[in-house]
C-alpha cells in the first residue's frame, strides 16, 4: 500500500469525493535556510519554443522574467494548425475519421467516437448503434485515456527530473498500443471506428489479452507512485505550484482531471451519459487545491477508474453485431460488393458521394482526455460536412496558462505546461 | 431517416446551377423576352398536397420537377418524346386506379398528383430491382460510374439486396457498333433514350431494339453502323454506361473531372459546351443546354475540337529573319518588342500595314485589334484590314447544328474589322501585287490549300514585317519574322460571336501550353511597345475589354445591336463532378 493513495476498498465507494489529504513530511524537513534571499534584477524578455525540448508540441511562450520569477506571458498557440475543419468540408464522413486521429493523438480513439456519434446525432440513430458496438466504443475510449494519463503523468516526472517513471509509463502505454494495434491494425492512426458502428469486431483474445496488460500496468503505477509520491524534489515542484481555484477553472471554462483538480466534479460520463457509461460503477476523483500535484494525483486515480470500467465492460459486453445494419449508413459486406450488382453499387456510391446526412446541425460532447471533447457539424444533406467545429478542450485550458504562470519561476512552466497537456494536434486543430 | 434523406435536395440540379453562368443564358439576340403565359393557359394542379400552377399542355413529370419534386426517371428527356418504357416515373394520380407513368400524362386542372406516397416508393423500388436484376457488376470497369443515373436512383430511393436466385442473362460486351462508340449490351437498362436520339435528333433511325422480355437488346440493323454526324450525344443521354465514346473510355474517372461551362470552337453555331478537364489537360467536350442555340446536343466533330489544345502547338516565341529560315527562341516579353520596333519602323516608312483578324481569335483580341488600326488611321498611316479564318466546308452543313464555316467568331470578327475589310481573297492578291510592307495576323489560320500558300510564300518572304501570333506551328508561321506563342480558346476568358450574333463566354479552363499569351495579350504588349495604345481599359483584362467592345458596338439610335444581350456573366468556382452527380 503506497503512502497517500487510496485503498481498493477506498476505491470502490461512493461517487465523486475528494482524494485523501496528502502526505505530510515533518517541518524543516529538507529545506535550504538561505533558498529565499532577495536578488533584484532587470526584466527581460525571452522566447520559449516554438521549437523546444520541453515545450509538448509546438507552443511559443514570449516571456518577461524578473530574475527567475515569471512577469508577463504571451503564449501563442497555431503553430501545429493543419486546417483541420475546413479540410473535412472537402471530405466525405468517412474520410474525416483520420483526421480526427491526428487531434489528440495520445487518444486517438476517444476522437474518433466523438466525431462518429456527432454524425450519428445528426443522423438520428443514435439509439440504434448495436450494444456490442457500444460496448467496445467504451473499452477503446477507456483504453485511450489511460494512454492518454499515461504519457501526461510520465512526462510530468520526466519534466522535474525523473526520467525512469516516463520510461515504465511509456512501456505501459505501449503495451496498451500493442494491444490496439493488434485491434485497428495501426499503432496511433487507428481509424476504427465509422458511423453506426467500428470497423471490425474485437479480436477474440481481445479480453484476456487486455486484463494481462491492465495487471501489468497496476503493477507499474504502483512503482512510478513509490518512486515520486513521497519524493522531496517531486513534491517540492508540484504542490502548490499553479493553483487555481474552482471557481475561476469554471470561469474559464475548464473541464477534464484539470477542472476536476480543482474540486469540481464535473465529468461528461456520469453527468451527461453516453455509450453505455451509465451501467458502470466509477468513481469521478477530485482534487482540492487545483495545483499541478491535484491534476497529477486526479489523473493517476482517473486510470485506475478507467481500469474498473473496463474490466465491468468485459464482463458485460454482449454478442451480436458491431456496426449498424443499415445499407445507407454502413459498407455493405465484400461478399455482395463483389458478387451483386446491388452491393457494388451501395458501396460505390458510399465512398465517392459519402454517407448522405438530413439538413440539421448537432453537437456532441464526450468526456475525452483532456476534457470535454465536442464535434459541432452542420449538414447541408450531402455526404460532406458544411461545417464542422470541434471544441477542443486543451485549447480552452491554454487560454489560462498565462494566469498559472505569472508569478511563477521560469523552471515552474514546464510542468504547469506539462500538467495542462497541451497537444499541439488538438488545440491547434 | 430514410424519408429525410429522400426530400434532401439532389445534387443534379446543383451542378447545373453551378455553371449557370448568366441570368438567361437561353436569351439570344433575337429572343425576346419571354411573355407570361395567359392565365387561361394555366391549370393548377395538386402536387403532394401543395397547390402549383403549370402551363397547360405540360406532362406531370415535367410539372413535378419544375416545382422541385424529386420523381426518378430513366427514359424521360426534355429534349426528346416520352415513350414511357422505364415505368420508373409511376405516380399516383388520384381517382385513376393504376399508377401512371408521369412522363406520359399530360396534366389537367385540379388533377391530384401523390409522388411520395408508400405505394409509389414501392414501385420506384421494384422497378429498380427488375432494372437491376440483369445488371452486370461493373461499375470498377464502367466509364459511367459516379456519374451513372442507375447508381444515383438506386442510391436515392432503393438500397435493398437482390432477391433473384438465377445467373444474370449475357449479352454482347464491347460490341463495336460505330466509329465513335462502343455498346455493351449488358448494362443497357432498355430506356430507348439513344433510338430517339437518332431519329428525333440526327433524322437517321440507325439503332433499335431486337428480340424481347428479358433478352431484349439495343442493336443495330446487320450491316449498318452508328455513323451519324450526332451519334456520341446517345452517349450522353445514355443513363448507364451501354454506349461509351471509344474516345473517352478508359481515361479518366467521372469524379476526378472539374467542369468548365464554354462554347464550342468547331463551326460558326457556337454549341454550349463544358470543358471537362483535370490533371490540366481536357479529356472531352459534352453539350450544356441552351435552347436558343444547340438545345442539349452537339455534333461529333465538335467533340474533338479539344484534341487541338496539346497538338502542334507553337508554345515559344522565336525571333529571326523569316523566309522559313531558322528562327532564336526568346522570351515574349523580347518577341513582342522586337515585333513593335519591325512594325512602328515600317509604319512610319509610311508602309501600308495589313492586319488580319482571324475568326478563330475571341472578340476581345479583335476588339484590340480594332482599336489599334483605328489609331493608325487616325495617325494617317494606311492600314488594310482583312477577316480571314479557317476554309468553309459548305458539304457539312445541314439543318441541325452543322454549320459550313468552321470559325466560332466570324461574326464578331467582321463586325470588328468594319466595313471596309477585306476577305482572304483579298489578302491574297494585295499580297501577290505586292500592296503590303508589313502584315500582323492574329491567328495563323488561312483558308488556303497548300498550293496556294506555296505560291504566296514568295510575296510572304517579300514582306518587310511579318508577325504572327500562333496557336499551332506550320510552316506558315515558319515564314514570319516574329512567331508569337498564342493560347487556344479553352485557355482564355473571352467571348465569341456565333452566325445567329449571339455573344456567348469562353472560359479558361487549362493553364496555357509553354509560353503561350492570349491573343488579347500579345495585341495589347505590341500596341503599347509600338505606344500606338497605351493604358485602356480593354488593355487590362478580358473583362475589361469586354465591358468596352459591347459599349462600343452599342448602335447610337438606340436600337438594339449586335451586342445587345452580351453579358460577361459571373466567376465560377471550379466544379468538380463528384458527388452525387448523374449525366444522362
Amino acid at each position: 500500500m503506497v503512502f497517500g493513495m487510496p485503498t481498493p476498498d477506498e476505491i470502490v465507494s461512493g461517487a465523486a469525493r475528494e482524494l485523501r489529504s496528502r502526505p505530510q513530511f515533518p517541518p524543516g524537513f529538507g529545506e535550504d535556510a538561505d533558498d529565499d534571499a532577495p536578488l533584484p534584477t532587470e526584466p527581460m524578455t525571452i522566447n520559449m519554443g516554438p521549437s523546444h525540448p520541453a515545450m509538448h508540441g509546438t507552443v511559443r511562450i514570449i516571456l518577461t522574467v524578473d530574475g527567475e520569477t515569471v512577469k508577463e506571458a504571451d503564449v501563442q498557440v497555431g503553430y501545429l494548425h493543419r486546417c483541420f475543419e475546413k479540410e473535412a468540408e472537402y471530405a466525405t464522413y468517412t474520410q474525416v475519421f483520420p483526421y480526427t486521429d491526428r487531434l489528440n493523438y495520445v487518444s486517438p480513439l476517444l476522437n474518433n467516437v466523438g466525431f462518429a456519434m456527432a454524425a450519428e446525432k445528426l443522423l438520428g440513430i443514435s439509439d440504434k448503434i448495436p450494444e456490442r458496438a457500444q460496448y467496445i466504443r467504451v473499452l477503446i475510449g477507456e483504453i485511450s485515456r489511460i494512454t492518454d494519463h499515461l504519457t501526461c503523468v510520465g512526462a510530468s516526472g520526466m519534466e522535474v527530473g525523473a526520467f525512469t517513471p516516463f520510461l515504465w509509463m511509456i512501456k505501459c502505454r505501449e503495451w496498451l498500443w500493442e494491444l490496439l494495434e493488434e485491434l485497428t491494425g495501426a499503432r496511433l492512426t487507428h481509424s476504427y471506428v465509422r458511423i453506426g458502428g467500428v470497423a471490425a469486431d474485437l479480436t477474440d483474445n481481445f479480453a484476456q489479452r487486455l486484463r494481462d496488460v491492465l495487471a501489468k500496468c497496476r503493477e507499474a503505477m504502483v512503482d512510478v507512485e513509490k518512486l515520486i509520491v513521497k519524493n522531496r524534489i517531486f513534491r517540492d515542484r508540484m504542490d502548490g505550484v499553479a493553483v487555481i481555484s474552482a471557481e475561476e477553472a469554471v470561469a474559464y471554462g475548464w473541464t477534464g482531471p484539470c477542472l476536476r483538480s480543482t474540486g469540481v466534479p464535473y465529468d461528461v460520463r456520469k453527468d451527461h451519459p453516453y455509450l453505455v457509461y451509465d451501467r458502470f460503477d466509477f468513481d469521478v476523483p477530485v482534487g482540492s487545491t487545483g495545483d499541478n500535484y491535484d491534476r497529477f494525483a486526479v489523473r493517476m486515480e482517473e486510470m485506475r477508474q478507467s481500469m474498473r470500467i473496463l474490466e465491468q465492460a468485459l464482463d458485460q459486453i454482449p454478442a451480436g453485431p458491431f456496426k449498424l445494419d443499415d445499407p445507407r449508413i454502413s459498407l455493405p459486406p465484400k461478399s455482395q460488393v463483389y458478387n451483386t450488382i446491388e452491393g457494388m453499387i451501395g458501396h460505390f456510391k458510399q465512398i465517392v458521394d459519402g454517407v448522405k446526412i438530413p439538413p440539421g446541425e448537432a453537437y456532441s460532447y464526450t468526456e475525452g482526455g483532456n476534457g470535454e471533447l465536442g464535434f459541432y457539424l452542420v449538414s447541408d444533406g450531402t455526404g460532406r460536412p458544411y461545417r464542422c467545429h470541434v471544441r477542443a478542450p486543451c485549447f480552452i485550458l491554454m487560454q489560462s496558462v498565462p494566469k498559472l504562470i505569472i508569478g511563477a519561476g521560469v523552471a515552474d512552466i514546464i510542468p504547469t505546461f506539462g500538467m495542462i497537456n497541451m497537444i499541439g494536434g488538438e488545440c491547434d486543430r | 431517416m430514410s424519408q429525410d434523406l429522400r426530400n434532401a435536395p439532389t445534387t443534379k440540379p446543383a451542378i447545373a446551377e453551378a455553371l449557370r453562368d448568366i441570368a438567361a443564358p437561353a436569351a439570344g439576340a433575337t429572343a425576346a423576352t419571354p411573355v407570361a403565359p395567359a392565365p387561361s393557359d394555366m391549370v393548377t394542379i395538386k402536387v403532394d398536397g401543395r397547390e402549383v400552377q403549370v402551363k397547360k399542355g405540360t406532362n406531370v413529370l415535367e410539372a413535378c420537377l419544375q416545382n422541385g419534386v424529386d420523381v426518378s426517371y430513366f427514359c424521360y428527356h426534355p429534349g426528346l418524346s416520352s415513350p414511357a418504357v422505364c415505368r420508373q416515373c409511376l405516380v399516383e394520380v388520384v381517382g385513376q386506379p393504376k399508377l401512371v407513368p408521369s412522363c406520359y400524362t399530360p396534366v389537367a386542372d385540379k388533377m391530384e398528383v401523390v409522388t411520395n406516397s408508400a405505394r409509389v416508393v414501392q414501385a420506384r423500388q421494384q422497378m429498380l430491382e427488375f432494372t437491376l436484376v440483369n445488371h452486370p457488376v461493373d461499375c470498377p470497369i464502367c466509364d459511367k460510374a459516379g456519374e451513372c443515373t442507375l447508381q444515383k436512383l438506386y442510391d436515392d430511393w432503393d438500397h435493398k439486396g437482390s432477391r433473384t436466385e438465377f445467373d444474370k442473362v449475357h449479352k454482347p460486351k464491347m460490341a463495336d457498333i460505330g466509329p465513335h462508340i462502343v455498346l455493351d449490351a449488358e448494362r443497357c437498362i432498355l430506356c430507348s433514350r439513344c433510338i430517339r436520339v437518332c431519329d428525333e435528333v440526327a433524322g437517321v433511325h440507325q439503332l433499335g431494339m431486337a428480340w424481347r422480355g428479358d433478352r431484349e437488346q439495343l442493336t443495330v440493323a446487320p450491316g449498318q453502323r452508328l455513323d451519324n454526324p450526332y451519334s456520341l450525344n446517345t452517349v450522353d443521354v445514355c443513363p448507364v454506361g451501354a454506349l461509351t465514346s471509344k474516345d473517352f473510355r478508359f481515361t479518366l474517372r467521372a469524379w476526378e473531372l472539374y467542369t468548365v461551362p464554354s462554347v464550342c470552337p468547331g463551326c460558326a453555331t457556337g454549341c454550349n459546351v463544358e470543358i471537362h478537364h483535370g490533371q490540366g489537360e481536357v479529356w472531352r467536350l459534352v453539350p450544356r443546354e441552351n435552347l436558343s442555340v444547340n438545345k442539349y446536343w452537339m455534333c461529333d466533330d465538335g467533340r474533338f475540337t479539344y484534341k487541338e489544345i496539346r497538338s502542334r502547338r507553337h508554345s515559344g516565341a522565336r525571333i529571326g529573319s523569316g523566309r522559313g529560315l531558322p528562327a532564336q527562341a526568346v522570351s515574349v516579353d523580347k518577341a513582342t518588342s522586337f515585333a513593335a520596333e519591325r512594325l512602328s519602323g515600317t509604319v512610319q516608312k509610311g508602309g501600308t500595314i495589313g492586319l488580319v483578324f482571324n475568326a478563330q481569335a475571341e472578340n476581345e483580341a479583335l476588339f484590340g485589334l480594332s482599336q489599334v488600326a483605328a489609331k493608325l488611321e487616325a495617325a494617317g498611316a494606311t492600314v488594310r484590314r482583312y477577316v480571314v479564318g479557317r476554309k468553309s466546308h459548305p458539304e457539312r452543313a445541314d439543318k441541325i447544328l452543322r454549320h459550313a464555316d468552321m470559325n466560332p467568331n466570324t461574326r464578331g470578327a467582321q463586325v470588328f474589322a468594319g466595313a471596309g475589310a477585306g476577305d482572304a481573297d483579298a489578302l491574297r492578291s494585295d499580297l501577290g501585287k505586292g500592296a503590303l510592307k508589313a502584315l500582323w495576323m492574329v491567328g495563323e489560320d488561312l483558308p488556303f490549300d497548300d498550293a496556294v500558300l506555296v505560291e504566296l510564300a514568295p510575296s510572304l518572304d517579300a514582306l518587310e514585317t511579318f508577325v504572327v501570333q500562333a496557336v499551332h506551328d506550320s510552316p506558315l508561321v515558319r515564314r514570319a519574322h516574329v512567331q508569337l506563342p498564342a493560347c487556344t480558346w479553352a485557355e482564355v476568358d473571352g467571348s465569341f460571336t456565333n452566325a445567329k450574333s449571339m455573344v456567348q463566354r469562353i472560359r479558361c479552363s487549362v493553364s496555357p501550353a509553354g509560353d503561350a499569351r492570349s491573343h488579347m495579350e500579345l495585341v495589347s504588349m505590341i500596341a503599347k511597345k509600338t505606344r500606338w495604345v497605351e493604358g485602356e481599359a480593354w488593355q487590362k483584362s478580358p473583362r475589361q475589354a469586354f465591358l468596352q467592345l459591347t459599349a462600343a458596338v452599342q448602335p447610337q439610335d438606340g436600337s438594339a445591336g449586335p451586342f445587345a444581350s452580351a453579358d460577361w456573366g459571373r466567376e465560377l468556382p471550379p466544379v468538380q463532378l463528384r458527388f452525387a452527380n448523374s449525366r444522362g
